[in-house]
């Protein structure tokens, strides 16, 4: 593994380093608390110290709304609309968001591949930072450390004003072609300590998932969730999809477009005629619970809770979702004893 | 390693693209349910089993999940039951022939009819349920000799509610169908019997060691279903059910037809009952 040192101050120059090669995609500051990723204009506006983004970067493969054909009225013809490979430098990504790329990659590889996000994935490189975890990661309980440079093919890690610079994949060795920079041969610190933990291990969930169907946790969750559906608009491993139509405005011409859907919305399960299938907030919620710790997890034995947190950080009602795994750990453990 | 190392490298197909496809014929069914036949273009053939679905679209109105009704066996176009029930279906009926749809399809898992083969054949449809299960029943009926004996209960709302009318008599005349019909409020002129659909599964002659049944209906018949035919003594192994749920892309992304783990538009809409019973979303 190759090591340098990129002090802080030469972030700006490394960033136009990149830029001079491709488009590059990395957090700004936006309002006075908040962070998300975006094209970068101006090296100086890229922020690497962060807790998290609004968004993961999903939003760039999978955008919230997309327009799959466009059709003719008058003629009752459509042609596909074709997107293009993203193709861009990802820099300043958060291991569990590198992991959350990787999760959407199954689904929609697995079955019928689809065309669409495949095609916007093509091309795109990640430059991994690390980050110190807030009171909302819990990240380490899914296997994801803060300073994990699984997928990246280059990976920051903060050492006092500047990052030791990891260079994992050829392509990495491509990028910093050219940047001066010295070699480092101390290794690299891990970046700060969870303050959420899921307390058992995660290749144990599916099993305590299994015992916990009928847990109360549902219904008093229930009680708190208003069902807005934050926690599935925020989460960077939700992926389902509507799909509608749009008419412009001379009844001629339109398009069909997908757009984010979430299963905490009770609409969500609604077929026509008017039967919902999943009408209790308590049984969406399991649902949610379950499709990130135990349905998708039990064919390919990981979670698809990648632990960024934004969920529970985002909920008007402040139900967290480290509380109620913890909750179900710590019922399924008191059932197992009970018998004795 | 980088992440994309692990993406597929074959040039994915584009799912969501319809074909164009001709209505030929458009056949009032009831007041609220209408009959379609579409022919694909160059006579492609759709290629499905019975019991699964294909997706409808409209441009500018939208795009919904059908059940074939059809038979496999039947060649040259396939047939759709539709009731009027949302925006896109209120529109079909307002079609005239010649109209092209977009059609997706077939999707999902139907009938294994090689489960079926060589037995007696049940078939318990409530209400809209008997659309795909035509498929089924005229697939029986053009390999006669695949299988046994041919038991249909169908149940329905009202006499004005039966579906098929025309169908229905030849399935009655033919004696090698046992045809039995039930409808919830019974009117003048009607002769036959006046019930839900349960009440015809206490009275019918079933080999259990050699049937295989086949349900479909409203989701709040399952269950009653299922309690006659396990109280009539049918295995959990003879029995499939086809259920509905919102299909809206058909080929396992968009999340909305999921019972717990499954994706409906992959591993159903048919089940082996056995199968349903770790779905506790199912029924």
């Amino acid at each position: 593994m190759v090591q340098f040192y990129l002090d802080a101050e030469r972030l700006p120059a490394f960033v136009a380093h990149l830029m001079a090669q491709k488009t590059v995609i990395a957090p700004h500051a936006k309002g006075q608390k908040s962070f998300t990723f975006e094209t970068v204009a101006e090296p100086d506006q890229v922020v690497l110290d962060y807790p998290r983004v609004m968004q993961s970067i999903r939003k760039f493969f999978l955008p919230p709304k997309e327009e799959l054909l466009t059709f003719d009225l008058t003629e009752n013809s459509y042609e596909t609309t074709e997107v293009e490979p993203i193709d861009a430098i990802f820099l300043g990504v958060h291991s569990y968001d590198v992991a959350a790329v990787g999760r959407l990659d199954y689904n929609f590889s697995v079955g019928s591949p689809e065309k669409n996000y495949l095609t916007r994935r093509q091309g795109a490189v990640f430059v991994g930072v690390s980050f110190v975890p807030d009171s909302y990661h819990f990240s380490g309980s899914v296997n994801i450390r803060p300073e994990d440079p699984t997928g990246c093919d280059i990976f920051l890690t903060k050492l006092f004003e500047g990052y030791v610079l990891e260079v994992h994949t050829p392509t990495g060795e491509e990028l910093i072609k050219g940047f001066d920079m010295p070699a480092h041969d101390a290794g690299r610190p891990a970046t700060g300590h969870f303050q959420q933990h899921i307390y058992v291990p995660q290749t144990r969930l599916s099993e305590i998932m299994e015992q916990s169907y009928d847990n109360d946790v549902w219904a008093e969750t229930a009680e708190q969730c208003v069902g807005c559906g934050t926690c599935n608009l925020v989460c960077p491993t939700c992926y389902c999809f509507n799909v509608d139509e749009a008419v412009d405005v001379t009844v001629t011409k339109g398009h069909r477009e997908r757009h984010w859907d979430g299963c905490m919305l009770r609409k969500f399960s609604e077929v026509a005629g008017g039967e919902v299938f999943r009408e209790s907030l308590a049984g969406r919620q399991r649902h949610r619970i379950f499709r990130k710790f135990k349905y998708i997890s039990d064919t390919t034995g990981q979670p698809w809770c990648v632990g960024c947190g934004r969920c529970t950080a985002a909920c008007p009602a402040h139900i967290s979702i480290v509380g109620i795994v913890n909750r179900l750990i710590s019922d399924h453990a008191q059932a197992v004893v009970a018998p004795i | 390693m980088n992440l994309n190392e692990f993406l597929p490298t074959i040039e994915p197909e584009n799912l969501y693209a319809p074909v164009m496809a001709e209505i030929t014929e458009i056949k009032r069914l009831t007041s609220m349910e209408v009959f379609y036949r579409i022919e694909l273009p160059d006579g492609a053939e759709l290629g499905h089993q019975p019991g699964q679905f294909v997706e409808v679209s409209i441009f500018g109105v939208g795009e919904a999940p059908f059940s074939i009704s059809s038979s496999p066996t039947h060649k040259g176009s396939f047939e759709l039951g539709v009731r009027k029930a949302g925006m896109l279906t209120d529109v079909m009926t307002r079609l005239q022939p010649g109209t092209k749809l977009g059609i997706r399809g077939p999707f999902g898992t139907g009938v294994d009819v090689e489960k079926f083969k060589g037995k007696d054949v049940l078939i318990v449809a409530g209400g809209i349920g008997l659309v795909p299960m035509r498929s089924m029943i005229n697939y029986v009926l053009d390999r006669r000799e695949d299988f046994g004996r041919l038991i249909i209960c169908y149940g329905s709302r009202s006499e004005q509610d039966l579906l098929f009318t025309d169908e229905i008599a030849k399935w009655e005349a033919d004696p090698k169908v046992e045809f039995h019909v039930t409808v919830d409020q019974g009117g003048e002129g009607w002769k036959g019997n006046v019930g839900v659909i349960t009440t015809l599964v206490p009275g019918l002659d079933l080999d259990l060691t050699n049937t295989a049944c086949c349900v479909c209906g409203p989701p709040i018949m399952y269950r009653f279903v299922l309690m006659a035919l396990k109280s009539k003594g049918l295995s959990d192994e003879s029995i499939y059910m086809s259920l509905e749920r919102r299909m809206k892309c058909g080929v396992g992304k968009c999340g909305h037809c999921q019972i717990n783990s499954s994706y409906v538009c992959q591993d159903g809409p048919v089940y082996h009952y056995p199968d349903l019973k770790n779905l506790q979303e199912a029924l």
